[in-house]
Parts: C-alpha cells; structure tokens; sequence
C-alpha cells in the first residue's frame, strides 16, 4: 500500500517535471555568393529533437563583423526587414528558413561570399548553448 | 494660477496633442497609400537611369522587348536575391532565351548602389539581367512614375536598411504595364503572365 503510493507520487512528479532537455541539431546551412560591401543571408535548418523546447537567441562568426536574426514580412505589398526576436524551437519540431523569411544576416562580412566556400557559423541557444554548423555558398541562380 | 485655470490649460494641451496625432496619422496613411493610389494607365513612362556601365541609359533601350522590372538595392541580403533568381529560374522555364524578356534590376538606393557596385552584384547572376541606378532626383522620379513605395530604416548596430515594395512590374513590347509578380504568388501563375506579355 505505501509502497505504491510512493510508486505514483513518483509517477506524478515525473510526468510534472520538464522532461530533460532540447537535443538541437543543425543542418543544410546554406547561402548565396554576395558582391562588394552587401551583406549575406544564412539559411539553415534546426531540428529540436529533444523533450523540452529551446529558443535561438542570436548568432556570431568570424566571416563578418556582426550576424543577426532577420525576419522578413510582407506588408501592403511593401518587403521589411527587421531584427527577429528570439525563435521559439518547439520540442519534436524543425523549422526549416527559406528565403523571403528568417534568415541569419551576416553584416561586414570580411571578404564578399563566393560559390563553393565555406564557413562556420554559431547559434546561440537558450538551453543548448552554441551550437556550431558549416555554411556552404551556393550559386545565386542555383535555386 | 488658479487651480481651474490650470486645469483649463491642461485639457487645451491634451486637445492639441490630440489634433497633431490625428494629423500625424493621416498623413502617415496617406503616404502609405500613394503606391497602390497610382491608377494602371499611369505605370511606367519614359525615363533616363544610369547604366551598370555608368553611362545614361534611356528607356527607350527597353523598347521592343517586354520587360520585367524590379525595384530593390543591393545591399539587400534575402528579398532581392530570391525575387531576381526567381524571375531568371522562371524566364529559362519560357524557354524562348534570354532576349525573349528583359529582366531589370532598378535601385531605390541610389547612395549606396554606385553603377560598379549595381554592376558586381549583377555578376553574381550567370544570366544577363539590366541594372540600373541614378542621382537620387532620378530615382525618386522613377519611382514615382511606377507607383513604387521605398524608405529607408535605420538597423540596429549601425547602416541601414531599405523598405520596398517587392512586386514585380510586367510591361509589354510597348512599355506599357501589364500586370504585376508578387512573391506570394506561385510560380505558375507568375509563368502564365510572362507566357502573356511574351507571346
């Protein structure tokens, strides 16, 4: 009898508990080649295949003196582009960034991009921490 | 100063502030309406730019040949890129060559976007594309005859960044506006109004 209650109490706090931690994997980090002084734009994807949800909070290299999230929007017809808040990573879920959306800009980049280079790239995680990805540059008409 | 008196003046600045907001927002909304106020038959119109090469390049030069005009700058990062990748993806899916239609890059970032640098960053595109540029009186002149909606924004950490309107214009043969691609649009759609203006 008391060894039971024990047994779903045990139960109960375990289902109450966050269930240990997001396990974020990173892939297909891709970006065009960029011409003269232009910033870049990263696409990767992020999978969360852990229990618990992770947020990507910002992002740095050494290829360009500052990396930031982007969001890209649509408004009345008119393109936007503004600093995206913290990006929500859901438990089990993946997200995909294509362009015309979210996007890692990389500002003053230390030489233009050019197709077939690569380079690394963090994202900084809320939970996970940095977490590191090679970047290819792709042709531009490549896509 | 009496305490009604006082509160007399209060409610006067709480009018006027009340007065300059509404002003404020009119004004505001009217400047966000002048790109789709522009009525169809007005698009386009004759226009000298300066070409990638820096010489002056007339419209004339697109005469004769539907084209597809695009207004971005180059220091723009995601939209630009995907929307002129795009309009070179679906002119191979023509399959009438490259001189069936012009593809025209025209900047709404004249500070910035010297012809050399409008002509390195058409390099990057392994298909012949126009790249245009100008005194920033030429621009806002162009822009204006094609209804186009552009201002800058200040970015966070310094430079800046360039709102604009991201559709497409489609002109016939003739010059004369046709239709528009908007990036929410599929891709067959968009296809189907190139088929159109180059039939």
């Amino acid at each position: 009898m008391f060894r039971s209650l024990i047994a779903s109490a045990l139960l109960l706090l375990a289902a109450c508990e966050p269930q240990g931690e997001p396990d974020i994997r990173l892939g297909n980090a891709w970006a065009r080649p960029t011409a003269g002084q232009a910033p870049g734009a990263v696409y990767v994807s992020i999978a969360n295949d852990g229990p618990a949800e992770d947020r990507l909070t910002g992002a740095f290299t050494d290829h360009a003196a500052m990396a930031m999230v982007h969001q890209n929007e649509l408004v009345n017809g008119v393109a936007r582009m503004r600093m995206a808040g913290e990006i929500r990573i859901p438990a089990g879920d993946q997200i995909d960034m294509v362009p015309g959306g979210t996007h890692i800009m990389l500002e003053g980049l230390r030489a233009p991009l050019k197709a077939g280079d690569e380079f690394e790239l963090v994202l900084k995680f809320k939970e996970a921490g940095d977490q590191k990805v090679t970047v290819n540059v792709v042709k531009a008409d490549a896509l | 100063m009496s305490l009604s008196r006082l509160r007399l003046l209060l409610w006067v600045v709480v009018g006027l502030a009340a007065l300059g907001m509404i002003a404020f927002l009119w004004t505001q909304s009217a400047r966000e309406q002048t790109a789709s106020q522009t009525s169809m038959g007005t698009i386009g119109g004759p226009f000298t730019l300066t070409a990638s090469d820096g010489r002056p390049f007339p419209s004339s030069r697109l005469n004769g040949k539907p084209a597809a005009i695009f207004f971005g700058f180059t220091h723009c990062p995601d939209v630009c890129p995907t929307t002129l990748a795009r309009l070179a993806k679906l002119r191979r899916q023509l399959g009438q060559g490259d001189d069936a239609l012009s593809i025209v890059f025209i900047s709404v970032d004249p500070e910035r976007d010297t012809p050399a640098e409008v002509a390195n960053y058409m390099s990057l595109y392994d298909t012949p594309i126009v790249g245009l540029t100008g005194t920033p009186a030429q621009v806002e002149q162009v822009k204006k005859q094609f209804g186009i909606y552009s201002r800058k924004v200040e970015q966070p950490g310094g430079g800046y960044s360039v709102d604009h309107t991201a559709a497409v214009l489609l002109m016939d043969r003739n010059g004369q506006f046709v239709a528009t691609i908007s990036p929410e649009e599929g891709d067959q759609v968009a296809l189907d109004k190139l088929k159109r203006i180059t039939a």
